[in-house]
């Protein structure tokens, strides 16, 4: 795993080169519920990160526990039964929450695209794959491109991501699962966005094809210096390509900082078990520390710290209160109140 | 999602079960009573599915409305208002309040048409009468009146007996075009998917033919060739209608229950192919297809109406006959002056056909959950 | 394509073989001898059995189903006992043009009104409108269609006086005519088919091209020319007009109430594919990419729900058939539907039996356009078949 950290000086993420930058997305106490028949489900809980531009996050945690739904959120494209309660979402300046439908419409895809599990069904099959494409483009240049230039474009994007030009006129289920989730990612570049979302970008592909994508997309994303978030629940593919990470657990956001730090040494409890039950090739011999119990019920979570009930350090307070995200070093933070009590356990530079 | 607590009727307690667990003999639950219970949880289970839809409680209220209908007919004639034969039997029951008219000599003539007639006319009914004189005419059709709720037939036949009489021909109908739909679709398609290969390609492209083959058109050519009663009637449609799309359908049934891990088992366990398709394969074929008897009784309703509207049909009344007396004298062309000829009986087809496919298409809902509003 | 083509082209000469097959048999399973119908009892016995002998019913059952076949397929169906010595071809080939007429628009109208209904009504869920539209539909799809015929004549013709009660044209107008009904009616399908072609023809050119503005003026010059033509072809008579307006006039009736019945099963069925389409992931990527909600209901959604309402076509067709020869017969529309019934009252069998066959005929000719039509909308079938 490489050092990601980047050449400027240290990691409060504000500065590049000496200079505050005001970064490219930022979340702020976002609240989101689904509204069902038993009640209202807490699916995001006061989420804030903040993304500088041209890096990537990743955004980590066990299925349900809120990733997908925050990207959703951010593109307004949750379903009917969900309730936006609180939060802001900043990118490059306009408060998405605040925008109509309309105009969230016209800035989707050329202000934020986004890569969707399972790329296979992504694509409708009675149109081809240039075709849809070329919807993309027709909808949000300005001034609406001519069919040269969106070809032009077209075979340009397939260059990048490694597929042959000849197949833009060729419909989706001539592509194999692989190709398909290149076009996709190729698609998603289409209209130049500030930000891509990939949500689980290699999860229905074979390891071998999820190399190959991974590489692709580190590479497209430092050529076209993109800021992109990937969503996973698999550590290792957020280990190897991103340079934040957030951890998220229950709705919440519990551990947020670079990557290559998070790795060396956790510091939330729910961080550090994940990683403790993950057998290392290469490392020393270790005990496993399990991780016992399930998520919780998001109709009605836990008092205090979601985690609690699962957590072997908890304590009195952590069943009362619920522990905010605090910044314990520069560009790191934590929501737990015995953070310290999480052992030194892995060599720096472990992966 | 919320994971719901276990029925305590279903749970043993602790004891209960150490108890089981210590005592020296089974205590075996006779199977039919095991056999039982289940059927009836599943079916408490289906109706709160059911109920979920108002069509199809609707459609069931429709047919509970019927259903009373035909009842009425057997209980009235014997101890209710249509007790006197000669007047209300739907087929051969006769009565006709009669019409005095005073016949006058000329058109021109006439002060009051409800009471006058001139003497031409008059010819027609009371030959011989001369002007000056009263024409007794019987009034038929006549219209509600206190012995008739629904007025009297163009053969003075008491229109709400014979929609009565006609209800019981409707279900009986719809009862054998279901069976016999479902008996011979349920036999081919599970012969279909159990034996595979060149059967199965016959049996399906006979399916396929079948299916876009128009029933009505078939049937009035055969029943110019051959005269057909209510039942003949209803084995034919079944016929006609079990060899087609339904066949299909519960073939695909039959398919995947044939893949299922049991049958291997059964099969292991020394069972003959017939023995596998009867007591394995039919049975779990059987919900779907008393679903698809549903859409066969509304089918079967209609094209019976509409057969017997032509005229095609040996039967002696039903919905469709009413229409076509009244029709072929004339008296539906003068809109709604004779509405009682004309609105009982198509009413009458039309709801009841309905009222199985609503409950068809909610009982199709609780069968395929993906069509479930959510 | 073409293999396509040609596999159900010879999947459905098999299938008429077998159609043609069963009607004979079912010819032959009437009750007493064919002859007994037809022949006066009181013939002396040798000229009986010399008719017997031209007729050919002393053979054997499969020499007499080979004849029939074989006369079938050179076009010998008989001559008609009610209308002799009109051939039964001939009376046949008289009325095929007008059923197809009413069978091709009531199948248009119906689909286009179901679907478009079917698609607006899956996309705005729940509410009151969708369960009134729901019973409202089904209550169509299941009304007793002759008596909703006549309640249809008794309204809007009787009634509102908006349109004739009944006919293909109005007798008394028709008295001096300088052409016959056939003629006008052979030019009004004329026009209507060519018109139709040069339609479907743009269509298809312009989804060729590339560019939209190309495309945009293909599509300008196209459609004006088609309607264009219509227009002109009608001005250049202006004697036959006044008479094909009123076989129009006829029509309107019995091409409305027979769509009525048959576009709440389109609609139903719509609705259906709709939902189970709008669950799937590339409608959420359409929605992502900033597609606008109508193009996402009408380019991706519906579009794919489509097909399986296609495939539908071919159970529907069966029910415009039969409801094509209740509305011929209800409406005194002279054609095969109303032919079917008249010749089965009045027992002239070869008739009946013919008229059948050709709806028979019919019923897998649409089949097979079905099964085209599929393959042209769906790519998957298209190019898995080719390969």
């Amino acid at each position: 795993m490489t050092d990601t950290r980047t050449t400027a000086a240290e990691p409060d993420r504000g500065f590049v080169d000496g200079h505050r930058e005001v970064p490219i997305l930022q979340v702020k106490n976002l609240v989101m519920n689904y509204e069902v028949k038993e009640g209202m489900v807490s699916a995001v809980e006061d989420v804030s990160f903040a993304l500088p531009k041209g890096s990537s996050l990743g955004l980590v945690g066990e299925s349900g526990c809120g990733k997908t739904s925050v990207a959703l959120t951010l593109m307004q494209l949750t379903a009917n039964n969900a309730k936006i309660l609180g939060g802001e979402v900043i990118l490059d300046g306009v408060s998405l929450l605040e925008l109509d439908k309309e105009q969230m419409r016209q800035r989707r895809w050329t202000d934020v695209s986004m890569v969707f599990q399972g790329a296979m069904n992504s694509w409708n099959p009675v149109y081809t794959v240039g075709q849809q494409i070329r919807e993309a483009m027709d909808l949000h240049w300005d001034p609406t491109p001519s069919a040269k230039e969106v070809r032009a474009k077209t075979e340009e994007l397939f260059n990048l991501v490694g597929i042959d030009p000849e197949m833009i006129d060729r419909y989706p289920h001539e592509f194999s699962g692989g190709m398909k989730q290149r076009a996709i990612i190729a698609m998603a570049l289409s209209c130049d966005p500030k930000l891509i979302i990939a949500d689980e970008p290699t999860t229905a592909l074979d390891v071998i094809v999820q190399e190959q994508i991974l590489v692709e997309l580190k590479k497209v994303q430092q050529e076209l210096g993109m800021s992109i978030i990937y969503i996973s629940h698999d550590i290792a593919v957020i280990a190897e390509i991103t340079d934040l990470m957030g951890v998220m657990y229950a709705g919440k956001l519990v551990e947020l900082g670079p990557t290559g730090d998070i790795f060396a040494r956790p510091r939330h409890p729910y961080t550090w078990l994940i990683l403790s039950s993950t057998p290392s090739i290469t490392g020393p011999r270790r005990q496993l520390a399990p991780l016992e119990g399930e998520p919780p019920n998001l109709l009605d979570p836990p008092t205090g710290c979601r985690f609690h009930p699962r957590c072997p350090f908890a304590t009195e307070v952590c069943a009362k209160d619920e522990p905010p995200l605090t910044e314990i070093e520069p560009g790191h933070s934590i929501a737990c109140w015995n953070h310290e009590q999480v052992p030194v356990t892995f060599v720096k530079g472990e992966g | 999602m919320v994971i719901k607590e276990p029925d305590s009727a279903d749970v043993l307690s602790q004891e209960e079960s150490d108890a089981l667990a210590l005592s020296e003999e089974a205590i075996p639950e006779s199977l039919w009573k095991v056999r039982l219970g289940l059927g009836w949880k599943g079916l408490k289970k289906n109706w709160a599915l059911f109920v979920e839809n108002k069509i199809g409680l609707l459609g069931l209220f429709i047919i509970v409305l019927f259903a009373l209908m035909a009842l009425a007919y057997p209980v009235f004639r014997a101890v209710g208002p249509w007790q006197d034969d000669n007047i209300y039997d739907p087929v051969i029951g006769y009565d006709a309040p009669i019409q005095e008219f005073e016949i006058v000599a000329t058109e021109a003539e006439i002060t009051d048409p409800a009471t006058q007639m001139d003497a031409n006319t008059a010819q027609l009914w009371c030959f011989g009468v001369a002007p000056g004189g009263i024409c007794e005419i019987p009034l038929q059709p006549a219209p509600p009146s206190e012995g008739h709720i629904l007025g009297t037939d163009p053969l003075g036949r008491d229109v709400a007996a014979q929609l009565s009489f006609s209800t019981r021909s409707a279900f009986m109908l719809g009862l054998i075009a279901a069976v016999v739909t479902v008996g011979v679709a349920t036999v081919i398609g599970s012969i279909s998917a159990f034996y595979g290969g060149w059967l199965d390609n016959f049996l399906m492209r006979l399916a396929d033919l079948v299916l876009l083959l128009p029933l009505i058109p078939i049937l009035i050519v055969l029943s110019g060739l051959w005269t057909i009663n209510l039942p003949l009637l209803g084995v034919l449609i079944g016929i006609l209608s079990g060899f087609g799309g339904t066949a299909i359908v519960l073939k695909s049934q039959a398919l995947s229950i044939k893949v299922k891990p049991f049958i291997d088992a059964a099969r292991v366990s020394g069972g003959s192919n017939t023995h596998l398709i009867l007591k394995h394969i039919i049975p779990n074929v059987l919900p779907l297809s008393f679903l698809y008897m549903m859409f066969t009784v509304t089918e079967a309703i209609s094209l019976e109406a509409t057969l017997s509207f032509f005229g095609l049909l040996n039967i002696d009344m039903s919905w469709g006959i009413m229409l076509n007396t009244s029709q072929s004298q004339g008296y539906l062309r003068s809109g709604l002056e004779f509405w009682w000829l004309l609105i009982p009986a198509g009413l009458a087809v039309t709801l009841l056909a309905a009222g199985f496919f609503f409950v068809g298409r909610a009982m199709d809902e609780v069968i395929n959950p993906r069509l479930r509003a959510r | 394509m073409l293999k396509f083509i040609g596999r159900r082209l010879i999947q459905m000469v098999f299938l008429f073989f077998l159609f043609l097959t069963l009607v004979f048999f079912l010819l032959q399973a009437q009750p007493g001898d064919i002859t007994a119908q037809f022949l006066d009892p009181t013939i002396p016995a040798e000229v009986r059995a010399q008719i017997v002998e031209r007729l050919g019913l002393d053979g054997s059952i499969w020499q007499q189903w080979w004849n029939y076949v074989t006369n079938f397929v050179t076009g010998n169906l008989g001559v008609s006992f009610q209308q002799y010595p009109r051939t039964v071809i001939d009376v046949i080939a008289e009325r095929i043009p007008r059923t197809l007429f009413l069978f091709t628009f009531a199948t248009l109208l119906s689909y286009i009104l179901g679907f478009s209904l079917g698609k607006r009504l899956a996309w705005r869920r729940g509410g009151f409108s969708e369960h009134s539209v729901t019973i409202g539909g089904v209550l169509l799809y299941t009304v007793f269609y002759p008596w909703f015929a006549i309640l249809m004549i008794l309204f809007f013709a009787s009634g509102l006086g908006w349109f004739p009660i009944n006919g293909f044209l109005t007798p008394t107008f028709w008295r001096n005519a300088p052409y016959s009904g056939n003629e006008v009616f052979a030019q009004m399908l004329l026009s209507l088919i060519v018109m139709a072609v040069i339609l479907l023809a743009t269509k298809w050119l312009a989804s060729r091209q590339d560019e939209r503005s190309l495309a945009r003026l293909v599509r300008w010059l196209g459609y004006s020319s088609g309607v264009g033509f219509m227009v002109l072809f009608w001005l250049t008579k202006p004697e036959m007009r006044p008479f094909a307006q009123d076989i129009a006039h006829h029509s309107i009736l019995p091409i409305v109430t027979l769509s009525l019945i048959a576009f709440a099963g389109t609609m139903l069925l719509t609705r259906g594919a709709m939902l189970e389409t709008l669950k799937e992931d590339y409608i959420l990527t359409a929605q992502a990419k900033g597609v606008p909600e109508k193009d996402i209901r009408d380019k991706h959604a519906a579009r794919n729900a489509l097909l399986p309402v296609v495939t539908s076509l071919v159970l529907g067709l069966a029910f415009i058939i039969g409801g094509g020869v209740v509305t011929e017969t209800v409406f005194s529309w002279p054609g095969m539907g109303s032919l079917l019934l008249t010749a089965t009252v009045a027992e002239d069998v070869p008739v009946a039996t013919g008229a059948l066959a050709f709806i028979g005929i019919l019923a897998l000719i649409a089949h097979l356009v079905v099964d085209i039509l599929y393959a042209v909308l769906d790519p998957r079938i298209r190019i898995q078949d080719s390969n």
